[in-house]
């Protein structure tokens, strides 16, 4: 990081950058020389090389953050009163935002897009039994359950990357998710396929230059994309990858695929944030006692209590 | 318990919850001698291997304890009157008492009298045992005082009323505790709604699921529970605690390296989660792991909260490793109990009722 501001600097500087710059990804664009007296435009970041870890792989460790509001709707989407204004107010309402989708458009096959707007309209209605249809209606978010891939990556919550040589950790502040990205493909004491069907996936990753490549498998079919009811199969399969394009942001992308939802596969983009308060750290968000009285109040003495 | 749970069927599903998640089988007595064979006859060559075993290391250089580890023990963490004046138990003694462990998970598994058994015990928790570990001869995991016995607590922890769900109550006849009524989800206790289940500080064994995953990065180390997947991240940085206002379900840890000894010091409990109902803003743990051999970490911890305990009081538990991973425990998406459980109150109210309606006899208001 402090190398980096060194090479801001501008004069002689600029020759490092150039050089640090050879092999960098493909998301530089504008000239470095430039980047340094300009505002900064948007989807462009100056080349940028990620710092490397003792074993000397690109370190994600950190604490980021998208601030899209795809966890709303990953496509655009104006601003809405959300749920009970008449108390919640301000308090309640979900902001607009641009998508994050390429293209704009989900691929979806007809009658899946039909199951998309059902799950939309019934996206509070909670229903918790003792068998599986408890799925069956209520947007997982709500529920406080694991938002699943790459959902909990855009949810309005920080998460933590913590990087060792054979696994790399996500570490989500909602609903305290975790995943193990299994870095080392001799360690046979590993499944290559998933061994039993999860919430976050089974995850094995590597690296491509500078870029982290995480393959995931192995999915439940209860998790949504978003509130608006986008959903998938427990066929999806979905390959993230991070690419450093500063010290301060990874830009994300994300392809996904599930031929019993989708005609096509469909990509997903946005940066992460590196959250820079002095001493961050995450803050539980143990959700699930927020929720008792959604998810079991009908069964309460006084229903609801 | 299982004799208990033939009957009556609200009082059935809590009691037989309430045994499952149990914090650990206290009860148990010892492992086993450190050279002779586990039950089914596999042998380990744990610390036979030490003479030549040397501290594997990160790339950075600090001792690697990443990998997968267990803290099933049969040893209870107070020494049983049996054993006063004695810290180890022999050979036979240790033999008998880890046969008599096993014996207990398999009556759990196979004397239950439901169809299916919800859990199995050689599966969920008897793995590591079966498969073999180098053994505890202590007579109980508390080393210090030197009687292996809790000190005594204060008046005014005596006097504390117990938090509703503390997740490490226990029965004296080794239940878990918190479950008396079902009258909203809050009444079952935060282990079994799901809200927290382990993972400490500290770590301790319990019945089942006692694995634990520890990764390291080197400003970080990692615990990952077992059981319901409960993340510790420690930073080694040397910052400083969070602000006494940030109480998180686990603490908030701080560690450092001591030599090989990695030390981790946690304060910032949160009142319904702290460790025997200590008290959340001055109890401090203070744990150390050691890697003492290719497949063990000498694992201890000192309890120090002068307003719950006349003094101090330390545990060593050892960690062996075991095969991983780890699975994901996504505990509150499938909790299937807490339906079950409330649903069986209000069926059991109802059936009073009509009972009383039909007898003409007044209905009783508790």
């Amino acid at each position: 990081m402090r190398l980096y501001f060194r090479n801001i600097v501008p004069g002689f500087a600029v020759a490092a950058v150039l050089v640090l710059s050879a092999g960098s990804p493909a998301a530089a664009q504008s000239s470095p020389a430039a980047a340094q007296n300009k505002i900064p435009t948007p989807g462009q970041f100056p080349a940028y090389k990620a710092p490397h870890t003792a074993d000397g792989k690109p370190d994600f460790s950190g604490i980021w953050q998208a601030f899209v509001t795809a966890d709303i709707d990953v496509q655009d989407h104006d601003a809405q009163a959300g749920p009970h204004p008449d108390f919640m107010g301000a308090y309640g309402a979900w902001p607009g935002g641009q998508g994050i989708v390429e293209g704009g458009e989900i691929p979806y096959k007809p009658e899946a897009l039909a199951q998309k707007k059902a799950n939309a309209e019934k996206r509070m209605v909670v229903n918790i039994t003792s068998d599986p249809h408890r799925h069956d209606t209520g947007d997982p978010e709500l529920k406080c359950y694991n938002p699943g891939v790459p959902r909990a990556n855009y949810m309005p919550f920080p998460f933590q990357i913590i990087q060792g040589t054979d696994t790399i950790l996500f570490s989500y502040e909602f609903a305290r998710s975790v995943r193990t990205i299994y870095m080392n493909p001799n360690d046979k004491t590993i499944p290559k396929d998933a061994p039993a069907d999860s919430w976050m996936g089974w995850s094995h990753g590597h690296f491509e230059g500078d870029t982290l490549v995480i393959d995931t498998t192995g999915f439940v079919p209860y998790t949504w994309f978003d509130r608006a009811g986008d959903y998938h199969s427990d066929a999806l399969h979905v390959v993230e990858r991070y690419t450093q394009v500063s010290p301060y942001h990874i830009m994300y992308e994300a392809t996904i695929e599930d031929p019993n939802v989708f005609t096509r596969p469909w990509k997903v983009s946005f940066p992460l944030y590196r959250r820079m308060e002095k001493n961050i750290q995450l803050v539980d968000f143990n959700c699930t006692e927020f929720v008792l009285d959604l998810l079991y109040g009908q069964y309460s003495k006084r229903p609801g209590k | 318990m299982t004799n208990h749970v033939t009957h009556r069927s609200r009082t059935l599903q809590i009691v037989l919850v309430a045994a499952l998640f149990a914090p650990a089988y206290v009860a148990g007595q010892s492992s086993h001698d450190a050279n002779t064979k586990i039950a089914n006859g596999s042998t380990k060559s744990a610390s036979t291997s030490t003479k030549t075993w040397t501290m594997p290391r990160t790339s950075d250089g600090q001792p690697d304890l990443h990998g997968y580890w267990t803290s099933e023990s049969f040893t209870p963490l107070e020494r049983p009157a049996k054993y006063q004046g004695r810290e180890f138990l022999t050979d036979d003694e240790a033999e008998a008492a880890q046969k008599a462990g096993l014996q207990r998970g398999y009556d759990r598994t196979y004397d239950d009298p439901v169809e299916e058994p919800v859990y199995d015990s050689t599966t969920f928790g008897l793995t590591p045992a079966l498969e073999g570990f180098s053994p505890n001869k202590r007579t109980s995991l508390i080393v210090d005082p030197p009687d292996g016995r809790l000190p005594p607590r204060t008046p005014e922890a005596l006097a504390r009323p117990k938090a509703i769900g503390d997740r490490d109550y226990i029965e004296p006849d080794g239940h878990g505790g918190g479950i008396v009524h079902a009258d909203t989800p809050r009444d079952i206790g935060m282990r079994t709604t799901c809200v927290s289940m382990s993972g400490g500080p500290p770590i301790l064994p319990g019945a089942y699921n006692n694995g634990l995953y520890i990764m390291q990065s080197s400003n970080f180390v990692v615990f990952q529970a077992e059981y319901g997947s409960e993340l510790r991240t420690i930073p080694l940085d040397g910052r400083p605690h969070a602000s006494a206002n940030i109480r998180q379900w686990h603490g908030d840890g701080r560690g450092h390296w001591e030599g090989d000894t990695l030390v981790v010091e946690t304060t910032n409990f949160r009142p319904e989660a702290t460790f025997r109902n200590a008290n959340p803003k001055t109890l401090k743990i203070t744990e150390r792991f050691k890697r003492i051999a290719a497949d063990q970490i000498e694992y201890s911890f000192t309890i120090d909260d002068p307003s719950t305990w006349t003094k101090p009081w330390t545990a060593i538990v050892p960690l062996h490793s075991i095969k991983g991973p780890l699975f994901e425990y996504a505990c509150s998406e499938s909790n299937m109990d807490v339906v079950n459980i409330m649903a069986g109150a209000r069926a059991t109210e109802r059936a009073a009722e009509e009972k009383a309606k039909a007898s003409g006899a007044p209905i009783s208001q508790k």
